[in-house]
């Protein structure tokens, strides 16, 4: 199923060249509180010893499970624990809190994009992550 | 989360832009043939009607089979094949990678990923 915007309203024609569109886009997102107050909750997920030790951590046992290590279970058991233990930082709870609020104003960003454009933006721009070509 | 006046503009500005590319007005070019083509449009209707009718079974609680979904595949095979909505879709494919191209230049401002931040859920 393909993603699609009915194109069937068509604004005014404005000739601007789409890739300066979008640094001035960008330029204007990066002055935002939302944006300020996630890339600080970044910086601080970043530079916290104990997310990076639990991020070691978690690594560790994910590779184990995709090696079929598990046995009896203690790879994906401590995994649980350790992922609980994560969630519940108070950097890693703020974090998530500030990505949603940037994500709320992407989205509605992205609607008016999508609407002018007559195509939904995002959804088609995003690149696949699985190297399949999709 | 309203953006403020200035991010609208922008945002507006943006779309309008993406619009006069060759492949978007393409992709609205043969929008418009599908939704001035009965056959085509119904075909396509029909399908996605299909497709939320299997899905409202399944949230349901149902086990839908093989011949379930079968009739789904055969017409999603029928519409994929129609010239007019074949020729819409290879112009939005042929798009994206500029598409692409140009939430890059935003990503790179913020040193995120824009597309994946702003994808509606």
């Amino acid at each position: 199923m393909e993603l699609q915007t009915n194109p069937a309203s068509a604004p005014t024609a404005v000739k601007t060249d789409p890739l300066q569109a979008a640094q001035t886009l960008g330029n204007l997102l990066r002055q935002t509180p939302e944006y300020g107050a996630f890339l600080k909750a970044l910086k601080a997920v970043n530079s916290d010893p104990a997310i990076q030790r639990l991020s070691t951590q978690i690594r560790a046992h994910r590779s184990a499970l995709q090696w079929g290590h598990d046995a009896e279970g203690q790879h994906t058991a401590e995994l649980a624990r350790l992922e609980l233990e994560m969630e519940d930082l108070p950097a890693v709870k703020e974090y998530h809190k500030a990505e949603e609020e940037v994500s709320l104003l992407f989205r509605a960003v992205d609607e008016i994009i999508s609407q002018e454009a007559g195509v939904a933006f995002a959804a088609n721009a995003q690149r696949s992550s699985c190297g399949c070509g999709g | 989360m309203e953006p403020n006046e200035e991010t609208k503009t922008a945002a507006r500005q943006l779309g309008q832009s993406l619009r006069q590319y060759n492949y978007v007005r393409s992709y609205h070019d043969a929008f418009e043939e599908i939704q001035a083509d009965p056959e085509a449009s119904a075909l396509e209707k029909k399908m996605y009607d299909l497709y939320e009718a299997l899905i409202a079974r399944q949230q349901a609680g149902e086990i839908l089979d093989r011949e379930d979904t079968r009739p789904f595949y055969e017409l999603r095979q029928q519409v994929q094949n129609h010239p007019l909505i074949s020729k819409r879709n290879d112009m939005l494919r042929l798009a994206k990678p500029y598409l692409s191209q140009v939430a890059d230049e935003i990503s790179f401002l913020l040193g995120v990923d824009y597309a994946v931040l702003a994808k509606p859920q």
